[in-house]
């Protein structure tokens, strides 16, 4: 087995453990990475934004 | 809210729905299909936003929020929806009984809407062994949905 067929089993069993857990504990965990979600979708949104005003500046 | 008649039925649908069968995902808010008693009416979701306002839970932007999480209700807005939450199961969360959209009708939802992480919702599905293809299949062909599955199909399953 190649080191990124390694990589992948390990992510697979890694994905597999955290299906396994319970309903509430995985909405516990949506809940405690929604904070950087929420700054990475806003982040996202501010770049296209100034990606949008640099062209219309150029043109 | 049930029992105060602001609505007839309920249930949770989108990702925090999905969370039940796969790994966890990320989400921003919770959606809620909700029966309204005057679906007609352009506040259709007054009486909701009233009742949740008395319980100190204020709207903001196209939800409501409640404790951590924002939450949006969508009044049923097709046959398919209307059937998925009439069809849910009541799930337990934490010594609370919640009633969760199915993971078929979660997967037919998606299929419906088509964005892409609407397909990544029905792989997820359909990898956690949730839902078997013949089972979205059959459902897809019940509400008009056969040629968006045979695309997905032929997208993403056929080798």
């Amino acid at each position: 087995m190649t080191e990124i067929e390694q990589l992948l089993a390990r992510q697979a069993r890694w994905q597999k453990s955290r299906k396994a857990l319970s309903w509430p504990e995985k909405i516990r965990m949506a809940e405690q990475i929604r904070a950087s979600v929420a700054q990475w979708r806003s982040l996202a949104g501010y770049n296209a934004a100034a990606a949008h005003k640099s062209k219309s500046v150029r043109a | 809210m049930q029992s105060a008649g602001v609505i007839q039925n309920y249930a949770l649908f989108g990702a925090t729905a999905q969370m039940r069968y796969t790994e966890p995902v990320a989400t921003l808010d919770a959606d809620v299909l909700v029966a309204v008693p005057s679906p007609d009416r352009l506040d259709a979701l007054g009486g909701i936003y009233g009742f949740c306002a008395a319980k100190g839970y204020h709207p903001e932007g196209e939800a409501i929020q409640v404790r951590a999480w924002p939450v949006q209700f969508v009044p049923v807005f097709s046959p398919l929806t209307r059937e998925a939450m009439e069809q849910a199961e009541t799930a337990d969360f934490e010594g609370v009984p919640f009633r969760v959209v199915r993971a078929d009708y979660l997967a037919v939802i998606a299929l419906s809407v088509g964005r892409s992480k609407d397909c990544a919702r029905i792989l997820a599905l359909l990898e956690s062994d949730s839902v078997s293809r013949e089972e979205i299949e059959r459902l897809a062909v019940r509400h008009g949905l056969a040629e968006a599955w045979r695309r997905f199909e032929r997208r993403f399953l056929n080798d």
